[in-house]
């Protein structure tokens, strides 16, 4: 009796106490928890599906990620287990996903989904799970301290992007008459939304703002719209490589020379092989993040440049895809590898650990998190690039953009 | 504007009148409605693409083996899909099992080519412009096919056999003509059809797993408004179709231009249920 | 039937019995798991069995419209995102108020019924692929408008779903109320499957003239089912919403009706227990190995091309053993006309259908030309002549198939209507058809019952909850149905299906089931065909005991014997035209029929 009093009291001990933690960074076996366990993390990425570009750039960083951290010896002697579920790009799917993933696969910590309409419907059931998760998608509303007390976002929100491209239409091109589209997914659409007011209250005229289905094979009437109504930039905001790709074909062979400035996706891979001519591509201007872009000296930060070098060893395929999306995917497992290393696996370790983060070094990103603000990414490090200046998977900042 | 209406709503109207024949001569050998039309249209831009971009052929070869690949998926279809459920008692059966079947097919392009819209090549170098060869290319195959059937179906002994038995296949088969392999051939005659209407829209369309539902309901419309088996029907219900749907495109935007095509073709039907230029119903009793 | 054979009654009551116990373990076997789930304390099988639970919801009501009716409806999915949305904007509170969630899936299930009957309208009128497109454009119109109207549903952003209070509170509570919500959607619509509804439908989908001819409404009935199942799918739709947390449109994909729809084929058509099984395997399959996600729809759809190759039943055909079991081979049809007077009634009054003149013109061609003939209660009226002399069309007339181009057509001086067939049963009008229209899945009670359907007087909502007025209905029909059987000679072949009937046994078939409307007259359409000479003599002893019973008897018929032998009064037809027209003795010995028809 006392023995099992003795065990119960210790174990509560271990559990909560930083000797602990430094027992676990330390690799010392601690009686009461197994800690050869491999450490599993779900992984909601959409691989098939409309939705799918994103999840296979990410996917290839972080099972990158993953190899390396294994490779190394895993988290104190344990392995990280990633457990992959492909959403589909689908919500009903995902929901199924975070019910096993939590339930029977006991994740530690959820990474993903990668989607916005997905991300929606998962966030509550991961919260009701009291898993902690962190996720790259854009959408304002998915992060709520109150609501969501354990979900983290390790990328900018819409507004952040909003402003920053809004910033360059109005401030550096100086341009006030602004057709605003996205497609019909429920990123575009709430992108539309959140900025047409931010562009209005700084002055600009949108002279057009809609939302175009990305099946349509036909944008010539939006686009004549658009410029009968005077646009003098045009700013689409979807992930979708076909209908971006058309938006520029369709301004090409209109002969219509307006600046283009929008979506990350402007500059993929994908988007360049559907351009019917390459000089499409010029004048158009994009997202981007510092940390991945070239600086004035026409270099990479040395973090990016080291990562990019070890993605040529490991024959990663960047040609289809962005630079961003793998290095975000990278980041995201060595952040939860490097968490549990620190802090424990539990759920309060992990989350506690989260809410004092610091600026933590990410090849994307320099990430910090507060108990209040759940949103990681730095505002000065949303940028705008210059598409066509791609190379090796990076871009030049754009013209006239500050250093 | 007026000439980007005319002129991407009659290329467009010309691929929904092919699709429409290609339901039109499956129809016609079997009295089958097959959910393979768009497939087939889906197809022959997927496949287009795959020929001549990927694998680098030219232009023309490309065309040539999609029409072959077409003839064999025709003929896959009877075989599968219609032959054994002609022989049951529940025909309608065959509704269920080509729609099972082109859905198989578009998860298969959808998960190994891709999900996402790759692009078709250049046929010719003609254009850009409202005279752009992607636009001309499905009308004259639209006029090919038509005349070409014409000629089928009026000078040579097998067109005088398929009209025989769409006319009536009991009597055809009393006089001797085999049924099966005329079946067989008719559907593989509807299967190029169908892969040219994708192959010379695909530079509109693109290469997108997405086409097929697509093209199966546009592809429709113009066979449900101009009478089934009227092929002449199926390709001014196209043209019709694929003016309004600019039009509309132009004047509401997008969303509301596929509502618009969907409530005005529900009210005819509803109007008249044998389409604007059908014969009514036979006898039923 | 031997000595040894226990009565009729006695053996169908027992052959029930049994079946009702059969029928009952694998839904007790069901309630069981179901209600026991909870113990195994796993959430994410909770949210699979709540996926499977509302699913189930709704494709229990798209059963009663794709497996029973016979309607290809292929875009279903569009109720369920019209209900989804009614249930989350309404207590998202965004456009009225926010309501009682609860309240807020009543007035889903209400949404979910008018836009059935939006969707289910074109089904009346258009056939069967016509409808399966329209059906398709309805889903993409919905999702367009969803996404497009965003002042109400969020547009792309979407919405957030309700949340129910304890006891219905996310997780195992909420999985009791979809649970119990599925018992009861299984409940009702079994209730449906089993009532004179459930058949009429099935003899709307496999013997469209048949149900007709037994008063059957198509529009109507077709009507109430798409408002019932549009009702299910919108309560599906607002629990969809609440298990989802967040709803946005891409979450309604063309999959989900792809689901629905193979659900009920896999299942088999006019099952309950079939599609349920087919709902829950088709949404657990794609939980059983990571992998399967990507391809789940591509195994949906090969399914569903297995089923409709090789078991078009569906595993309702599987699982029917009873059907397997071999039948006495060589059987004789022995007709009791002695239990006509029970069945037909007792005190009839005596009427006449008079055709006065009829002409009916095809086009070009004169079908019928001038036809004058009287059909008197208790008498055998023959109406003979050469393929193609307008035998079948005169019938089809008095059917109200077809509205003749001039004379008229009077029941005791009242004009009768035409092109609505289904009023003739009204009129006590019944008939059979040249081809036997029969529901071959069915059995060959079932097959009579339908017949008994216009008698019915409970209410469609009343068979659905099992009322005793409806049950007495259902007593009463199914007794003058062994009542029929018994008396047309196929007693002992009642629970059997009927596609395994021989020939001439479909024939007295369908008059045992003409025979339930109590007809006062009663048209045959050349029962005569493909039957055996000792058959041929007991269906003429059978046609004369109904017509002595007090019901008037058209006959057309090739068999010239059958004829003289039973009529009283024999039409000849020529052409479209009467040739003669008397006695069967006057007719013999007419020169012209003799030359033109009987040969010399």
């Amino acid at each position: 009796m006392s023995t099992n009093l003795r065990v119960v009291t210790r174990r509560q001990v271990l559990a909560g106490s930083a000797v602990s933690a430094a027992a676990l960074a330390s690799g010392f076996p601690a009686p009461a928890i197994a800690n050869s366990d491999p450490i599993k993390i779900g992984f909601l990425p959409a691989l098939t599906g409309p939705s799918s570009s994103t999840g296979v750039g990410m996917n290839r960083g972080t099972e990158l990620a993953v190899e390396e951290i294994n490779a190394a010896g895993g988290v104190g002697g344990r392995k990280i287990e990633l457990i992959v579920r492909d959403t589909q790009s689908d919500p009903t799917k995902a929901v199924n996903a975070v019910a096993e993933l939590a339930q029977r696969q006991k994740a530690a910590v959820i990474w993903g989904p990668l989607n916005s309409g997905e991300a929606l419907a998962a966030t509550p059931l991961i919260a009701r799970e009291k898993v902690p998760m962190i996720h790259p998608c854009w959408v304002d509303q998915l992060i709520d301290v109150k609501k969501y007390p354990m979900a983290f976002r390790n990328a900018p929100t819409n507004q952040q992007i909003g402003a920053a491209a809004n910033h360059y239409v109005m401030d550096v091109l100086k341009l006030k008459k602004v057709a605003v589209v996205s497609d019909t997914t429920g990123y575009g659409t709430a992108s539309v939304d959140a900025y047409v007011p931010m562009l209005t209250a700084k002055g600009a005229e949108v002279v057009f703002s809609g939302h175009i289905d990305a099946a349509n094979p036909d944008l010539k009437p939006d686009m004549l719209r658009m410029r009968s109504a005077g646009a003098e930039v045009i700013m689409p905001w979807s992930v979708n490589a076909g209908f971006l790709a058309r938006i520029l074909n369709t301004r090409g062979a209109m002969g219509w020379d307006v600046p283009v400035v929008g979506q990350t996706t402007l500059g993929s891979g994908q988007t360049k092989a559907l351009l019917e001519k390459p000089d499409y591509w010029d004048k158009v201007y994009s997202n981007n993040f510092r940390n991945v872009c070239f600086n004035k000296d026409g270099k990479l930060p040395a973090r990016a440049q080291e990562f990019v070098e070890r993605l040529r060893k490991s024959k990663l395929d960047m040609g289809d895809t962005l630079l961003w999306w793998i290095a975000v995917g990278y980041d995201a497992p060595r952040l939860m590898a490097e968490t549990i290393k620190a802090a424990g696996s539990s759920p309060e370790q992990i989350t506690g650990y989260w809410n004092q983060l610091k600026p933590w070094p990410g090849v994307y990103g320099d990430i910090s998190f507060t108990p209040e603000q759940h949103n990681g990414f730095p505002d000065d490090q949303v940028i705008m690039c210059e598409v066509s200046s791609l190379r090796d998977g990076a871009f030049k900042l754009a013209p006239g953009y500050g250093a | 504007m007026i000439e980007s209406i005319v002129s991407y709503g009659l290329a467009v109207g010309a691929v929904y009148a092919l699709i429409g024949i290609t339901y039109n001569l499956m129809f016609s050998a079997s009295r089958v409605f097959s959910f393979t039309s768009g497939m087939l249209g889906m197809l022959g831009g997927v496949l287009g693409s795959l020929f001549i971009t990927k694998f680098g052929l030219p232009v023309v070869v490309g065309l040539v083996l999609v029409l072959v690949c077409g003839a064999a998926i025709g003929v896959i279809t009877e075989i599968v899909t219609v032959r054994p459920v002609l022989k049951s008692l529940e025909q309608h059966l065959y509704v269920l099992s080509t729609l099972a079947f082109a859905l198989m097919v578009q998860q298969l392009v959808a998960i190994e080519w891709g999900t996402d819209a790759q692009p078709f090549p250049r046929l010719i170098p003609i254009g850009p412009g409202w005279l752009d060869q992607q636009f001309w290319l499905p009308m004259l195959a639209c006029a090919a096919t038509i005349v070409g059937l014409e000629f089928l179906y009026r000078r040579t002994l097998i067109g005088r056999a398929f009209v025989a038995i769409s006319e009536d296949s009991y009597a055809a088969r009393a006089l001797g003509l085999p049924e099966q392999g005329l079946r067989m051939a008719s559907f593989a005659l509807a299967g190029m059809v169908g892969m040219l209407a994708g192959f010379t829209g695909g530079e509109m369309l693109l290469a997108f797993f997405g086409n097929q539902p697509t093209l199966n309901f546009y592809g429709f419309v113009p066979v449900a408004l101009g009478g089934m088996g009227s092929n002449r029907g199926a390709v001014i219900g196209g043209l019709a179709l694929g003016l309004f749907q600019q039009a509309a495109n132009f004047l509401v935007g997008g969303i509301f231009a596929a509502v618009a095509v969907f409530v005005v073709f529900i009210a005819i039907l509803l109007i008249r249920p044998e389409g604007l230029a059908g014969a009514a119903t036979t006898r039923r009793v | 039937m031997a000595v040894t054979d226990p009565p009729m009654a006695t053996r169908i009551a027992n052959a029930g019995r049994q079946g009702r116990f059969e029928f009952a373990l694998p839904w007790l076997a069901l309630a069981v798991a179901g209600a026991g789930l909870p113990l195994l304390d796993d959430s994410y099988v909770g949210v699979i069995a709540q996926r499977a639970c509302i699913y189930w919801i709704l494709v229990a009501g798209l059963n009663l419209v794709v497996g029973f009716a016979g309607q290809i409806a292929i875009g279903w999915v569009a109720l369920l995102t019209v209900g989804a949305y009614t249930t989350a904007v309404l207590t998202a509170g965004t456009v009225t108020s926010a309501w009682d969630p609860y309240l807020a899936l009543a007035a889903s299930g209400l949404i979910g019924a008018v836009f059935g009957g939006i969707v289910g309208l074109p089904a009346l009128r258009l056939r069967t692929f016509y409808f399966a497109m329209t059906t398709l454009g309805f889903a993409t119109i919905v999702t367009q408008v969803a996404l497009a109207w965003k002042s109400v549903t969020g547009g792309g952003i979407g919405t957030p779903g309700p949340v129910f209070a304890w006891p219905f509170e996310p997780g195992w509570g909420f999985y009791y109320f979809c649970f119990g919500l599925a018992a009861l959607a299984t409940w009702m619509t079994a209730n449906i499957a089993a009532s004179r509804f459930g058949r009429a439908l099935v003899a709307i989908r496999d013997a469209e003239v048949a149900a007709e001819a037994s008063g059957i409404a198509k529009p109507r009935l077709l009507m109430t089912i798409f408002l019932f199942s549009g009702a299910l799918a919108g309560i599906a739709g607002g629990l969809f919403s609440s298990l989802q947390s967040y709803i946005t449109p891409d979450a309604f994909t063309f999959d989900l009706s792809v689901l629905f729809f193979i659900a009920i084929l896999i299942g088999g058509r006019g099952s309950i227990l079939g599609p349920l099984l087919g709902t829950v395997i088709l949404t657990v399959l794609p939980e059983l190995a990571a992998p399967l996600v990507a391809w789940s729809t591509f195994l949906y759809a090969a399914l569903l091309l297995v089923i409709v190759l090789a078991v078009p039943g569906g595993i309702a055909d599987l699982l029917d053993y009873r059907n397997r079991r071999p039948l006495k081979q060589h059987r004789e049809i022995a007709p009791r006309t002695e239990l006509l007077p029970q069945l037909l009634g007792e005190h009839r009054d005596k009427a006449a259908i008079v055709l006065s003149d009829i002409a009916l013109n095809f086009g070009g061609v004169r079908a019928i030309d001038g036809l004058s003939l009287e059909i008197r209660s208790g008498e055998v009226h023959g109406l003979i002549g050469p393929n193609g002399s307008g035998k079948t069309t005169a019938l089809n007339v008095i059917s109200g198939y077809y509205a003749p181009s001039s004379g008229r057509l009077t029941l005791n001086g009242i004009d009768l209507p035409f092109k609505a067939p289904h009023r003739r049963a009204g009129y006590g009008i019944a008939r059979t058809f040249q081809t036997p229209r029969l529901i071959g899945g069915a059995s060959v009670i079932e097959n009579v019952m339908i017949g008994g359907t216009y008698d019915g007087e409970g209410s469609f909502v009343e068979a659905m909850m099992g009322l005793p007025r409806h049950r007495r209905d259902e007593a009463h029909i199914n007794a003058a149905a062994i009542r029929a059987l018994e008396t047309v000679g196929l007693g002992q072949l009642a629970t059997v299906r009927a596609d395994r009937l021989q020939h001439s046994e479909l024939r007295f078939m369908e008059i045992a089931r003409a025979l339930m409307l109590r007809p006062k007259f009663l048209m045959l359409d050349e029962p005569a065909a493909g039957l055996s000479a000792e058959e041929i003599r007991r269906l003429g002893a059978l046609i004369k005991a109904i017509s002595r019973a007090g019901t008037g008897v058209l006959l057309v018929e090739h068999h010239a014997d059958l004829i003289f032998d039973i009529c009283d009064r024999v039409t000849v037809l020529n052409l479209g035209k009467m040739l003669a027209a008397g006695t069967p003795s006057e007719i013999r010995l007419h020169r012209e029929v003799v030359v033109a028809y009987l040969g010399s």
